[in-house]
Protein backbone atom coordinates (compact mmCIF):
# COMPACT_ATOMS: atom_id res chain seq x y z
CA UNK A 1 0.00 0.00 0.00
CA UNK A 2 1.31 3.41 -0.87
CA UNK A 3 0.81 6.50 1.21
CA UNK A 4 0.57 10.01 -0.12
CA UNK A 5 3.44 12.18 1.06
CA UNK A 6 1.29 15.28 1.22
CA UNK A 7 0.03 16.10 4.71
CA UNK A 8 -3.54 15.33 5.72
CA UNK A 9 -4.83 18.87 5.38
CA UNK A 10 -7.40 21.10 3.68
CA UNK A 11 -4.78 22.43 1.27
CA UNK A 12 -4.82 21.65 -2.42
CA UNK A 13 -1.71 22.22 -4.48
CA UNK A 14 -2.16 23.76 -7.91
CA UNK A 15 0.52 23.79 -10.60
CA UNK A 16 0.01 26.78 -12.91
CA UNK A 17 1.11 27.38 -16.50
CA UNK A 18 3.94 29.48 -15.02
CA UNK A 19 5.21 26.17 -13.62
CA UNK A 20 4.79 27.31 -10.07
CA UNK A 21 3.02 25.29 -7.41
CA UNK A 22 0.90 27.17 -4.93
CA UNK A 23 -1.64 26.09 -2.39
CA UNK A 24 -5.32 26.85 -1.85
CA UNK A 25 -7.28 26.24 1.30
CA UNK A 26 -10.44 24.36 0.44
CA UNK A 27 -13.59 25.64 2.14
CA UNK A 28 -15.48 23.03 4.15
CA UNK A 29 -19.24 22.77 4.61
CA UNK A 30 -19.29 24.91 7.74
CA UNK A 31 -17.29 27.71 6.11
CA UNK A 32 -19.72 27.69 3.23
CA UNK A 33 -22.87 27.60 5.35
CA UNK A 34 -22.71 31.30 6.43
CA UNK A 35 -22.16 32.36 2.81
CA UNK A 36 -25.18 30.28 1.82
CA UNK A 37 -27.26 31.89 4.57
CA UNK A 38 -26.24 35.40 3.43
CA UNK A 39 -27.20 34.54 -0.15
CA UNK A 40 -30.49 33.07 1.04
CA UNK A 41 -31.28 36.23 3.00
CA UNK A 42 -30.41 38.44 0.02
CA UNK A 43 -32.63 36.34 -2.23
CA UNK A 44 -35.57 36.52 0.16
CA UNK A 45 -35.14 40.28 0.69
CA UNK A 46 -34.87 40.84 -3.06
CA UNK A 47 -38.00 38.86 -3.83
CA UNK A 48 -39.89 40.61 -1.03
CA UNK A 49 -38.83 44.03 -2.32
CA UNK A 50 -39.87 43.21 -5.89
CA UNK A 51 -43.09 41.79 -4.50
CA UNK A 52 -43.89 44.89 -2.45
CA UNK A 53 -43.02 47.34 -5.21
CA UNK A 54 -44.58 45.23 -7.96
CA UNK A 55 -47.83 44.30 -6.31
CA UNK A 56 -48.44 47.79 -4.86
CA UNK A 57 -47.25 49.60 -7.97
CA UNK A 58 -49.29 47.54 -10.40
CA UNK A 59 -52.14 47.39 -7.88
CA UNK A 60 -52.37 51.19 -7.86
CA UNK A 61 -52.28 51.10 -11.66
CA UNK A 62 -55.25 48.73 -11.57
CA UNK A 63 -53.45 45.60 -12.80
CA UNK A 64 -52.46 43.65 -9.64
CA UNK A 65 -52.09 40.45 -11.64
CA UNK A 66 -49.13 41.96 -13.51
CA UNK A 67 -47.36 42.57 -10.21
CA UNK A 68 -48.02 39.01 -9.07
CA UNK A 69 -46.79 37.60 -12.37
CA UNK A 70 -43.60 39.69 -12.14
CA UNK A 71 -43.06 38.50 -8.56
CA UNK A 72 -43.43 34.85 -9.57
CA UNK A 73 -40.99 35.20 -12.49
CA UNK A 74 -38.45 36.99 -10.28
CA UNK A 75 -38.96 34.26 -7.68
CA UNK A 76 -38.21 31.59 -10.27
CA UNK A 77 -35.10 33.35 -11.57
CA UNK A 78 -33.65 33.98 -8.09
CA UNK A 79 -34.40 30.46 -6.92
CA UNK A 80 -32.69 28.66 -9.80
CA UNK A 81 -30.32 31.16 -11.44
CA UNK A 82 -29.05 33.36 -8.59
CA UNK A 83 -25.95 31.27 -7.92
CA UNK A 84 -25.32 30.37 -11.54
CA UNK A 85 -25.54 33.95 -12.82
CA UNK A 86 -23.38 35.47 -10.10
CA UNK A 87 -20.75 32.75 -10.20
CA UNK A 88 -20.50 33.03 -13.98
CA UNK A 89 -20.34 36.84 -14.06
CA UNK A 90 -18.36 37.48 -10.86
CA UNK A 91 -15.59 34.97 -11.55
CA UNK A 92 -16.89 32.29 -9.19
CA UNK A 93 -18.38 34.41 -6.42
CA UNK A 94 -21.88 35.18 -5.19
CA UNK A 95 -22.42 38.18 -2.87
CA UNK A 96 -22.28 35.86 0.15
CA UNK A 97 -19.11 34.16 -1.05
CA UNK A 98 -17.60 37.56 -1.80
CA UNK A 99 -18.25 38.82 1.71
CA UNK A 100 -16.69 35.72 3.23
CA UNK A 101 -13.85 35.56 0.70
CA UNK A 102 -14.80 32.26 -0.88
CA UNK A 103 -14.49 31.47 -4.56
CA UNK A 104 -15.61 28.62 -6.77
CA UNK A 105 -12.85 27.18 -8.94
CA UNK A 106 -12.57 24.04 -11.01
CA UNK A 107 -11.15 21.02 -9.20
CA UNK A 108 -7.85 21.78 -11.00
CA UNK A 109 -7.79 25.35 -9.65
CA UNK A 110 -8.78 27.16 -12.84
CA UNK A 111 -11.62 29.71 -13.06
CA UNK A 112 -15.01 28.16 -13.78
CA UNK A 113 -17.01 28.73 -16.94
CA UNK A 114 -20.71 29.51 -17.25
CA UNK A 115 -22.03 25.99 -17.69
CA UNK A 116 -20.20 24.80 -14.59
CA UNK A 117 -21.65 27.68 -12.58
CA UNK A 118 -25.17 26.95 -13.82
CA UNK A 119 -24.91 23.20 -13.36
CA UNK A 120 -23.60 23.19 -9.81
CA UNK A 121 -26.54 25.36 -8.79
CA UNK A 122 -29.14 23.35 -10.71
CA UNK A 123 -28.05 20.26 -8.82
CA UNK A 124 -28.39 22.00 -5.45
CA UNK A 125 -31.83 20.38 -5.14
CA UNK A 126 -30.39 16.92 -4.68
CA UNK A 127 -27.66 18.07 -2.27
CA UNK A 128 -30.31 19.80 -0.17
CA UNK A 129 -32.09 16.48 0.48
CA UNK A 130 -33.79 15.72 2.76
CA UNK A 131 -36.04 18.77 3.27
CA UNK A 132 -33.36 21.45 2.65
CA UNK A 133 -31.13 19.99 5.40
CA UNK A 134 -28.19 19.37 3.00
CA UNK A 135 -27.44 15.91 4.43
CA UNK A 136 -26.68 14.42 1.00
CA UNK A 137 -24.32 17.30 0.27
CA UNK A 138 -22.68 16.93 3.68
CA UNK A 139 -22.07 13.20 3.19
CA UNK A 140 -20.71 13.83 -0.30
CA UNK A 141 -18.43 16.64 0.97
CA UNK A 142 -17.16 14.45 3.80
CA UNK A 143 -16.15 11.65 1.46
CA UNK A 144 -13.69 13.48 -0.80
CA UNK A 145 -10.64 15.65 -0.17
CA UNK A 146 -12.03 18.82 -1.75
CA UNK A 147 -15.35 19.02 0.15
CA UNK A 148 -17.28 18.70 -3.09
CA UNK A 149 -21.03 18.24 -2.84
CA UNK A 150 -22.73 16.25 -5.60
CA UNK A 151 -23.25 19.38 -7.69
CA UNK A 152 -19.55 20.16 -7.38
CA UNK A 153 -18.60 16.61 -8.37
CA UNK A 154 -20.77 16.72 -11.48
CA UNK A 155 -19.54 20.17 -12.52
CA UNK A 156 -15.92 19.45 -11.52
CA UNK A 157 -15.69 22.43 -9.16
CA UNK A 158 -14.56 23.18 -5.61
CA UNK A 159 -14.82 26.15 -3.25
CA UNK A 160 -11.61 27.73 -1.89
CA UNK A 161 -10.86 30.36 0.72
CA UNK A 162 -9.11 33.50 -0.51
CA UNK A 163 -7.63 35.25 2.48
CA UNK A 164 -6.55 38.83 2.69
CA UNK A 165 -3.11 40.07 3.59
CA UNK A 166 -1.34 38.27 6.37
CA UNK A 167 1.66 39.64 8.27
CA UNK A 168 4.66 39.87 6.00
CA UNK A 169 7.25 41.51 8.20
CA UNK A 170 10.05 39.89 10.08
CA UNK A 171 9.68 40.22 13.84
CA UNK A 172 12.28 42.67 15.12
CA UNK A 173 14.31 41.58 18.14
CA UNK A 174 14.71 44.33 20.73
CA UNK A 175 15.89 42.54 23.89
CA UNK A 176 19.46 43.52 24.72
CA UNK A 177 20.42 40.02 25.94
CA UNK A 178 19.33 38.47 22.65
CA UNK A 179 21.22 41.06 20.59
CA UNK A 180 24.35 40.59 22.70
CA UNK A 181 24.00 36.85 22.33
CA UNK A 182 23.56 37.23 18.57
CA UNK A 183 26.83 39.16 18.40
CA UNK A 184 28.61 36.22 20.05
CA UNK A 185 27.36 33.71 17.48
CA UNK A 186 30.00 32.51 15.01
CA UNK A 187 29.67 34.62 11.84
CA UNK A 188 29.74 31.58 9.57
CA UNK A 189 26.78 29.89 11.26
CA UNK A 190 24.50 28.58 8.52
CA UNK A 191 20.93 28.02 9.56
CA UNK A 192 19.25 25.14 7.75
CA UNK A 193 15.81 25.58 6.20
CA UNK A 194 13.97 23.45 8.73
CA UNK A 195 15.69 25.27 11.60
CA UNK A 196 14.74 28.61 10.04
CA UNK A 197 11.13 27.50 9.81
CA UNK A 198 11.10 26.36 13.43
CA UNK A 199 12.74 29.58 14.66
CA UNK A 200 10.32 31.75 12.75
CA UNK A 201 7.31 29.78 14.03
CA UNK A 202 8.60 30.15 17.58
CA UNK A 203 9.55 33.84 17.51
CA UNK A 204 6.35 35.01 15.82
CA UNK A 205 4.31 33.29 18.52
CA UNK A 206 6.41 33.67 21.65
CA UNK A 207 4.77 36.98 22.60
CA UNK A 208 1.58 35.14 23.46
CA UNK A 209 3.27 32.70 25.87
CA UNK A 210 4.10 33.18 29.53
CA UNK A 211 7.73 33.18 30.60
CA UNK A 212 7.61 29.60 31.94
CA UNK A 213 5.89 28.31 28.79
CA UNK A 214 8.54 29.97 26.60
CA UNK A 215 11.32 28.21 28.48
CA UNK A 216 9.51 24.91 28.30
CA UNK A 217 9.00 25.12 24.53
CA UNK A 218 12.34 26.73 23.65
CA UNK A 219 14.38 24.22 25.62
CA UNK A 220 13.83 21.40 23.10
CA UNK A 221 15.60 23.35 20.38
CA UNK A 222 17.84 25.60 22.49
CA UNK A 223 19.59 22.81 24.35
CA UNK A 224 21.12 21.04 21.31
CA UNK A 225 21.88 24.46 19.80
CA UNK A 226 23.68 25.59 22.96
CA UNK A 227 25.73 22.40 23.06
CA UNK A 228 26.79 22.60 19.43
CA UNK A 229 27.64 26.30 19.76
CA UNK A 230 29.55 25.72 22.99
CA UNK A 231 27.68 28.36 25.00
CA UNK A 232 27.58 28.32 28.83
CA UNK A 233 24.78 26.30 30.48
CA UNK A 234 23.12 29.34 32.09
CA UNK A 235 22.17 30.77 28.65
CA UNK A 236 18.47 31.65 28.54
CA UNK A 237 16.87 29.25 25.98
CA UNK A 238 14.28 31.84 24.90
CA UNK A 239 16.94 34.50 24.31
CA UNK A 240 19.15 32.02 22.49
CA UNK A 241 16.42 31.22 19.97
CA UNK A 242 15.77 34.95 19.50
CA UNK A 243 19.47 35.50 18.90
CA UNK A 244 19.74 32.75 16.28
CA UNK A 245 16.56 34.09 14.68
CA UNK A 246 18.07 37.58 14.54
CA UNK A 247 21.20 36.12 13.01
CA UNK A 248 19.27 34.12 10.41
CA UNK A 249 16.62 36.62 9.33
CA UNK A 250 17.96 40.07 10.06
CA UNK A 251 21.75 40.03 10.37
CA UNK A 252 22.71 37.10 8.20
CA UNK A 253 23.94 37.83 4.72
CA UNK A 254 22.94 35.21 2.18
CA UNK A 255 25.90 36.06 -0.04
CA UNK A 256 25.15 33.26 -2.44
CA UNK A 257 21.90 31.39 -2.94
CA UNK A 258 21.91 28.10 -1.05
CA UNK A 259 22.19 24.92 -3.13
CA UNK A 260 18.86 23.75 -4.50
CA UNK A 261 19.21 20.11 -3.49
CA UNK A 262 17.55 19.14 -0.27
CA UNK A 263 19.70 19.80 2.76
CA UNK A 264 19.98 17.33 5.61
CA UNK A 265 17.43 18.12 8.27
CA UNK A 266 19.91 19.03 10.95
CA UNK A 267 21.86 21.97 12.21
CA UNK A 268 24.88 22.78 10.10
CA UNK A 269 27.67 24.54 11.90
CA UNK A 270 30.44 25.67 9.66
CA UNK B 1 21.18 39.86 0.82
CA UNK B 2 19.63 39.83 4.26
CA UNK B 3 16.18 38.31 4.51
CA UNK B 4 14.84 41.58 5.83
CA UNK B 5 16.32 43.56 2.94
CA UNK B 6 14.83 41.08 0.52
CA UNK B 7 11.43 41.47 2.13
CA UNK B 8 11.63 45.24 2.04
CA UNK B 9 12.61 45.26 -1.62
CA UNK B 10 9.78 42.91 -2.61
CA UNK B 11 7.07 44.25 -0.37
CA UNK B 12 6.06 47.15 -2.61
CA UNK B 13 5.67 44.79 -5.58
CA UNK B 14 3.47 42.45 -3.58
CA UNK B 15 1.34 45.30 -2.27
CA UNK B 16 0.91 46.67 -5.79
CA UNK B 17 -0.13 43.27 -7.09
CA UNK B 18 -2.58 42.93 -4.23
CA UNK B 19 -4.06 46.34 -5.04
CA UNK B 20 -4.48 45.43 -8.71
CA UNK B 21 -6.19 42.16 -7.78
CA UNK B 22 -8.55 44.03 -5.51
CA UNK B 23 -9.36 46.68 -8.13
CA UNK B 24 -10.08 44.19 -10.89
CA UNK B 25 -12.13 41.95 -8.65
CA UNK B 26 -14.65 44.73 -7.94
CA UNK B 27 -18.06 43.85 -9.44
CA UNK B 28 -18.23 46.79 -11.84
CA UNK B 29 -14.52 47.12 -12.59
CA UNK B 30 -13.58 48.56 -15.96
CA UNK B 31 -11.42 46.60 -18.32
CA UNK B 32 -7.83 47.54 -17.55
CA UNK B 33 -5.67 49.06 -20.28
CA UNK B 34 -2.82 47.24 -21.97
CA UNK B 35 -0.19 49.05 -19.89
CA UNK B 36 -1.71 47.92 -16.58
CA UNK B 37 -2.16 44.37 -17.84
CA UNK B 38 1.52 44.23 -18.74
CA UNK B 39 2.42 45.61 -15.33
CA UNK B 40 0.13 43.04 -13.69
CA UNK B 41 1.73 40.20 -15.65
CA UNK B 42 5.19 41.40 -14.62
CA UNK B 43 4.23 41.60 -10.95
CA UNK B 44 2.51 38.22 -11.11
CA UNK B 45 5.56 36.53 -12.61
CA UNK B 46 7.78 38.20 -10.02
CA UNK B 47 5.55 36.96 -7.19
CA UNK B 48 5.61 33.46 -8.72
CA UNK B 49 9.40 33.55 -8.78
CA UNK B 50 9.52 34.75 -5.17
CA UNK B 51 7.27 31.91 -4.12
CA UNK B 52 9.34 29.38 -6.03
CA UNK B 53 12.50 30.58 -4.26
CA UNK B 54 10.84 31.21 -0.88
CA UNK B 55 12.50 28.20 0.64
CA UNK B 56 15.91 29.10 -0.70
CA UNK B 57 15.50 32.71 0.47
CA UNK B 58 14.63 31.51 4.00
CA UNK B 59 11.41 33.52 3.93
CA UNK B 60 9.44 33.20 7.19
CA UNK B 61 6.46 30.79 7.06
CA UNK B 62 3.93 33.62 7.46
CA UNK B 63 5.38 35.29 4.36
CA UNK B 64 5.30 32.03 2.41
CA UNK B 65 1.67 31.62 3.42
CA UNK B 66 0.99 35.18 2.26
CA UNK B 67 2.68 34.48 -1.07
CA UNK B 68 0.57 31.37 -1.63
CA UNK B 69 -2.54 33.48 -1.10
CA UNK B 70 -1.27 36.31 -3.27
CA UNK B 71 -0.26 34.10 -6.18
CA UNK B 72 -3.61 32.29 -5.90
CA UNK B 73 -5.55 35.54 -6.07
CA UNK B 74 -3.49 36.90 -8.94
CA UNK B 75 -3.89 33.59 -10.77
CA UNK B 76 -7.68 33.90 -10.48
CA UNK B 77 -7.56 37.39 -11.98
CA UNK B 78 -5.08 36.41 -14.70
CA UNK B 79 -7.16 33.47 -15.95
CA UNK B 80 -10.55 34.75 -14.91
CA UNK B 81 -13.86 33.19 -15.94
CA UNK B 82 -15.31 34.46 -19.18
CA UNK B 83 -18.94 34.81 -18.10
CA UNK B 84 -21.65 33.87 -20.56
CA UNK B 85 -20.38 33.33 -24.08
CA UNK B 86 -23.71 33.59 -25.89
CA UNK B 87 -22.11 33.33 -29.32
CA UNK B 88 -21.00 29.81 -28.46
CA UNK B 89 -24.34 28.82 -26.95
CA UNK B 90 -26.42 29.25 -30.10
CA UNK B 91 -24.66 26.60 -32.22
CA UNK B 92 -24.62 24.40 -29.12
CA UNK B 93 -28.39 24.67 -28.60
CA UNK B 94 -29.39 24.43 -32.29
CA UNK B 95 -26.65 22.13 -33.57
CA UNK B 96 -24.99 19.88 -31.06
CA UNK B 97 -28.00 19.51 -28.76
CA UNK B 98 -30.54 18.04 -31.24
CA UNK B 99 -27.83 15.79 -32.70
CA UNK B 100 -27.11 14.46 -29.24
CA UNK B 101 -30.75 14.10 -28.22
CA UNK B 102 -31.61 12.11 -31.34
CA UNK B 103 -29.15 9.39 -30.31
CA UNK B 104 -29.61 9.71 -26.55
CA UNK B 105 -30.56 6.38 -24.97
CA UNK B 106 -31.47 8.06 -21.68
CA UNK B 107 -33.99 10.28 -23.44
CA UNK B 108 -35.48 7.25 -25.21
CA UNK B 109 -35.75 5.44 -21.90
CA UNK B 110 -37.35 8.45 -20.19
CA UNK B 111 -39.77 8.76 -23.14
CA UNK B 112 -40.80 5.09 -23.00
CA UNK B 113 -41.12 5.02 -19.21
CA UNK B 114 -43.04 8.29 -19.03
CA UNK B 115 -45.51 7.58 -21.80
CA UNK B 116 -45.83 3.88 -20.89
CA UNK B 117 -46.70 4.74 -17.32
CA UNK B 118 -48.90 7.65 -18.42
CA UNK B 119 -50.96 5.50 -20.79
CA UNK B 120 -51.16 2.55 -18.37
CA UNK B 121 -52.39 4.68 -15.45
CA UNK B 122 -54.64 6.65 -17.81
CA UNK B 123 -56.39 3.49 -19.02
CA UNK B 124 -56.75 2.15 -15.48
CA UNK B 125 -58.16 5.45 -14.22
CA UNK B 126 -60.52 5.69 -17.20
CA UNK B 127 -62.12 2.34 -16.53
CA UNK B 128 -62.03 2.38 -12.72
CA UNK B 129 -62.74 5.54 -10.69
CA UNK B 130 -61.06 3.96 -7.65
CA UNK B 131 -57.63 4.21 -9.31
CA UNK B 132 -57.70 8.00 -9.48
CA UNK B 133 -58.78 8.14 -5.84
CA UNK B 134 -55.87 5.89 -4.85
CA UNK B 135 -53.24 7.72 -6.90
CA UNK B 136 -54.34 11.32 -6.41
CA UNK B 137 -56.37 11.25 -3.20
CA UNK B 138 -60.08 11.92 -2.82
CA UNK B 139 -59.71 15.68 -2.19
CA UNK B 140 -57.67 16.36 -5.29
CA UNK B 141 -60.10 14.41 -7.48
CA UNK B 142 -63.16 16.33 -6.27
CA UNK B 143 -61.21 19.60 -6.45
CA UNK B 144 -60.27 18.90 -10.04
CA UNK B 145 -63.80 17.94 -11.06
CA UNK B 146 -65.04 21.13 -9.48
CA UNK B 147 -62.40 23.18 -11.32
CA UNK B 148 -63.71 22.11 -14.76
CA UNK B 149 -67.42 22.38 -13.91
CA UNK B 150 -67.80 25.57 -15.91
CA UNK B 151 -66.98 25.76 -19.62
CA UNK B 152 -63.79 27.63 -20.58
CA UNK B 153 -64.87 31.14 -21.48
CA UNK B 154 -61.75 33.19 -21.10
CA UNK B 155 -60.45 35.39 -18.33
CA UNK B 156 -59.10 38.91 -18.32
CA UNK B 157 -55.56 39.68 -19.40
CA UNK B 158 -54.42 40.76 -15.95
CA UNK B 159 -55.31 37.46 -14.33
CA UNK B 160 -53.61 35.65 -17.21
CA UNK B 161 -50.41 37.57 -16.58
CA UNK B 162 -50.49 36.53 -12.94
CA UNK B 163 -51.01 32.89 -13.93
CA UNK B 164 -48.19 33.07 -16.51
CA UNK B 165 -45.87 34.07 -13.68
CA UNK B 166 -47.16 31.30 -11.46
CA UNK B 167 -46.68 28.63 -14.14
CA UNK B 168 -43.19 29.94 -14.89
CA UNK B 169 -42.33 29.65 -11.21
CA UNK B 170 -43.91 26.28 -10.58
CA UNK B 171 -43.40 24.07 -13.63
CA UNK B 172 -39.69 24.42 -14.45
CA UNK B 173 -39.08 23.82 -10.74
CA UNK B 174 -40.63 20.36 -11.13
CA UNK B 175 -38.51 19.75 -14.23
CA UNK B 176 -35.31 20.81 -12.47
CA UNK B 177 -36.23 18.53 -9.58
CA UNK B 178 -36.58 15.61 -12.04
CA UNK B 179 -33.16 16.52 -13.41
CA UNK B 180 -31.41 16.81 -10.04
CA UNK B 181 -32.88 13.59 -8.64
CA UNK B 182 -31.56 11.75 -11.68
CA UNK B 183 -28.12 12.16 -10.15
CA UNK B 184 -29.01 9.54 -7.52
CA UNK B 185 -27.65 6.71 -9.72
CA UNK B 186 -30.62 7.12 -12.06
CA UNK B 187 -32.91 5.50 -9.49
CA UNK B 188 -34.10 8.86 -8.17
CA UNK B 189 -34.79 9.94 -11.76
CA UNK B 190 -36.71 6.73 -12.52
CA UNK B 191 -38.75 7.14 -9.35
CA UNK B 192 -39.71 10.74 -9.98
CA UNK B 193 -40.46 10.12 -13.68
CA UNK B 194 -42.71 7.18 -12.85
CA UNK B 195 -44.52 9.08 -10.10
CA UNK B 196 -45.06 12.16 -12.28
CA UNK B 197 -46.31 9.98 -15.16
CA UNK B 198 -48.67 8.08 -12.84
CA UNK B 199 -50.13 11.28 -11.41
CA UNK B 200 -50.59 12.91 -14.82
CA UNK B 201 -51.95 9.66 -16.31
CA UNK B 202 -54.48 9.32 -13.52
CA UNK B 203 -55.59 12.92 -14.01
CA UNK B 204 -56.06 12.51 -17.77
CA UNK B 205 -57.72 9.06 -17.49
CA UNK B 206 -60.11 10.14 -14.78
CA UNK B 207 -61.05 13.46 -16.36
CA UNK B 208 -61.71 11.72 -19.69
CA UNK B 209 -64.32 9.55 -17.99
CA UNK B 210 -66.24 12.22 -16.06
CA UNK B 211 -68.84 14.65 -17.53
CA UNK B 212 -66.43 17.56 -17.31
CA UNK B 213 -64.09 15.95 -19.88
CA UNK B 214 -64.91 18.41 -22.67
CA UNK B 215 -63.95 21.39 -20.49
CA UNK B 216 -60.80 19.61 -19.28
CA UNK B 217 -59.46 18.86 -22.75
CA UNK B 218 -60.47 22.32 -23.91
CA UNK B 219 -58.03 23.62 -21.30
CA UNK B 220 -55.08 21.21 -21.47
CA UNK B 221 -54.78 20.52 -25.21
CA UNK B 222 -52.93 23.66 -26.25
CA UNK B 223 -50.03 23.57 -23.77
CA UNK B 224 -49.90 19.78 -23.26
CA UNK B 225 -47.25 18.90 -25.89
CA UNK B 226 -44.68 21.47 -24.71
CA UNK B 227 -45.21 20.77 -21.02
CA UNK B 228 -45.15 16.96 -21.17
CA UNK B 229 -42.16 16.98 -23.55
CA UNK B 230 -40.33 19.32 -21.18
CA UNK B 231 -40.86 16.86 -18.30
CA UNK B 232 -39.57 13.97 -20.44
CA UNK B 233 -36.56 16.01 -21.57
CA UNK B 234 -35.66 16.99 -17.99
CA UNK B 235 -36.03 13.41 -16.74
CA UNK B 236 -33.92 12.12 -19.60
CA UNK B 237 -31.16 14.64 -18.83
CA UNK B 238 -31.23 13.61 -15.17
CA UNK B 239 -31.06 9.90 -15.99
CA UNK B 240 -28.12 10.56 -18.25
CA UNK B 241 -26.27 11.92 -15.21
CA UNK B 242 -27.26 9.01 -12.99
CA UNK B 243 -26.49 6.25 -15.48
CA UNK B 244 -23.11 7.76 -16.34
CA UNK B 245 -22.00 6.84 -12.81
CA UNK B 246 -23.13 3.23 -13.27
CA UNK B 247 -22.06 2.61 -16.88
CA UNK B 248 -18.85 4.56 -17.30
CA UNK B 249 -17.80 3.44 -20.83
CA UNK B 250 -14.36 2.74 -19.42
CA UNK B 251 -13.86 6.13 -17.81
CA UNK B 252 -13.38 6.72 -14.12
CA UNK B 253 -16.70 7.33 -12.40
CA UNK B 254 -16.01 10.99 -11.60
CA UNK B 255 -14.79 11.76 -15.13
CA UNK B 256 -17.73 9.91 -16.65
CA UNK B 257 -20.14 11.95 -14.52
CA UNK B 258 -18.47 15.22 -15.52
CA UNK B 259 -18.66 14.32 -19.23
CA UNK B 260 -22.34 13.49 -18.98
CA UNK B 261 -23.02 16.61 -16.90
CA UNK B 262 -21.41 18.82 -19.55
CA UNK B 263 -23.82 17.40 -22.13
CA UNK B 264 -26.83 17.54 -19.81
CA UNK B 265 -26.71 21.32 -19.30
CA UNK B 266 -27.99 22.24 -22.82
CA UNK B 267 -30.72 19.59 -22.44
CA UNK B 268 -31.98 21.03 -19.18
CA UNK B 269 -31.80 24.56 -20.59
CA UNK B 270 -33.92 23.45 -23.56
CA UNK B 271 -36.35 21.90 -21.11
CA UNK B 272 -36.66 25.21 -19.25
CA UNK B 273 -37.34 26.99 -22.55
CA UNK B 274 -40.11 24.48 -23.32
CA UNK B 275 -41.57 25.00 -19.84
CA UNK B 276 -41.56 28.77 -20.35
CA UNK B 277 -43.32 28.42 -23.73
CA UNK B 278 -45.85 26.06 -22.16
CA UNK B 279 -46.44 28.57 -19.33
CA UNK B 280 -47.20 31.34 -21.82
CA UNK B 281 -49.62 29.16 -23.76
CA UNK B 282 -51.19 27.84 -20.57
CA UNK B 283 -51.78 31.34 -19.28
CA UNK B 284 -52.95 33.13 -22.41
CA UNK B 285 -54.26 30.55 -24.92
CA UNK B 286 -55.59 27.65 -22.84
CA UNK B 287 -58.11 29.57 -20.69
CA UNK B 288 -59.32 31.74 -23.58
CA UNK B 289 -62.72 31.26 -25.25
CA UNK B 290 -61.15 30.33 -28.61
CA UNK B 291 -62.82 27.37 -30.34
CA UNK B 292 -61.37 23.91 -29.70
CA UNK B 293 -59.93 23.49 -33.19
CA UNK B 294 -57.64 26.51 -32.72
CA UNK B 295 -56.26 25.03 -29.52
CA UNK B 296 -55.73 21.71 -31.27
CA UNK B 297 -53.88 23.64 -33.98
CA UNK B 298 -51.56 25.16 -31.36
CA UNK B 299 -50.86 21.65 -30.05
CA UNK B 300 -50.13 20.31 -33.53
CA UNK B 301 -47.87 23.22 -34.46
CA UNK B 302 -45.92 22.90 -31.22
CA UNK B 303 -45.50 19.16 -31.74
CA UNK B 304 -44.30 19.73 -35.32
CA UNK B 305 -41.84 22.37 -34.09
CA UNK B 306 -40.32 19.95 -31.61
CA UNK B 307 -40.15 17.19 -34.22
CA UNK B 308 -38.42 19.59 -36.58
CA UNK B 309 -35.92 20.49 -33.86
CA UNK B 310 -35.17 16.87 -33.04
CA UNK B 311 -35.30 15.23 -36.46
CA UNK B 312 -34.34 17.92 -38.98
CA UNK B 313 -31.71 19.68 -36.90
CA UNK B 314 -30.59 16.47 -35.23
CA UNK B 315 -30.22 14.41 -38.38
CA UNK B 316 -26.68 15.06 -39.36
CA UNK B 317 -23.70 12.91 -40.22
CA UNK B 318 -21.61 14.53 -37.56
CA UNK B 319 -21.83 12.76 -34.24
CA UNK B 320 -20.30 14.41 -31.21
CA UNK B 321 -21.67 12.09 -28.59
CA UNK B 322 -19.88 12.03 -25.30
CA UNK B 323 -21.88 9.19 -23.79
CA UNK B 324 -24.04 6.66 -25.56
Amino acid sequence: MTYSRSPLDTRIEIVTPENIAFQYRVAGPFTRLPAYLIDLTLRIVGVLLVGLVGVFGFGVAGVPGMGFGLLAVVGFVTEWFYGGLFEALWNGQTPGKRLLRLRVLTAEGQPINAWQAVLRNFLRGVDALPWMCYQVGLISAASNDRFQRLGDLAAGTMVVIEQRALRVEVVGIQQREALELAAQLPPGLIVSRSLARALSAYVTRRQTFSWRRRIEIALHLAEPLRLSLGLPPQTDPDQLLCAVYHHAFIADRLSEPPPLRRQPEQLVVA
Amino acid sequence: MKVIELLVSRRDNWRELEMLCQQWDAPLAQRPGAERVTRFAYLYRAACADLALADAYHLPPATVEYLHQLVGRAHNQMYRGRGFDFAAWLPEMLGALPRRLLHDNSLRLAFVIFWGMFIATGLLAYFSPAVADRVLGKDMVTGMEHMYDKPIEGRDADESTAMAGFYTYNNPGIGLQCFAYGLLLGIGGLFITISNAAILGAVFGHMAAVPQSANFFHFVTAHGPFELSAVVLASGAGMRLGFSIVDTHGWRRGASLRRAARDAVPSICASIVLFALAALIEAFVSPSALPYWSKAAVAIVSTLLMLFFLLALGHSRRTDLATG
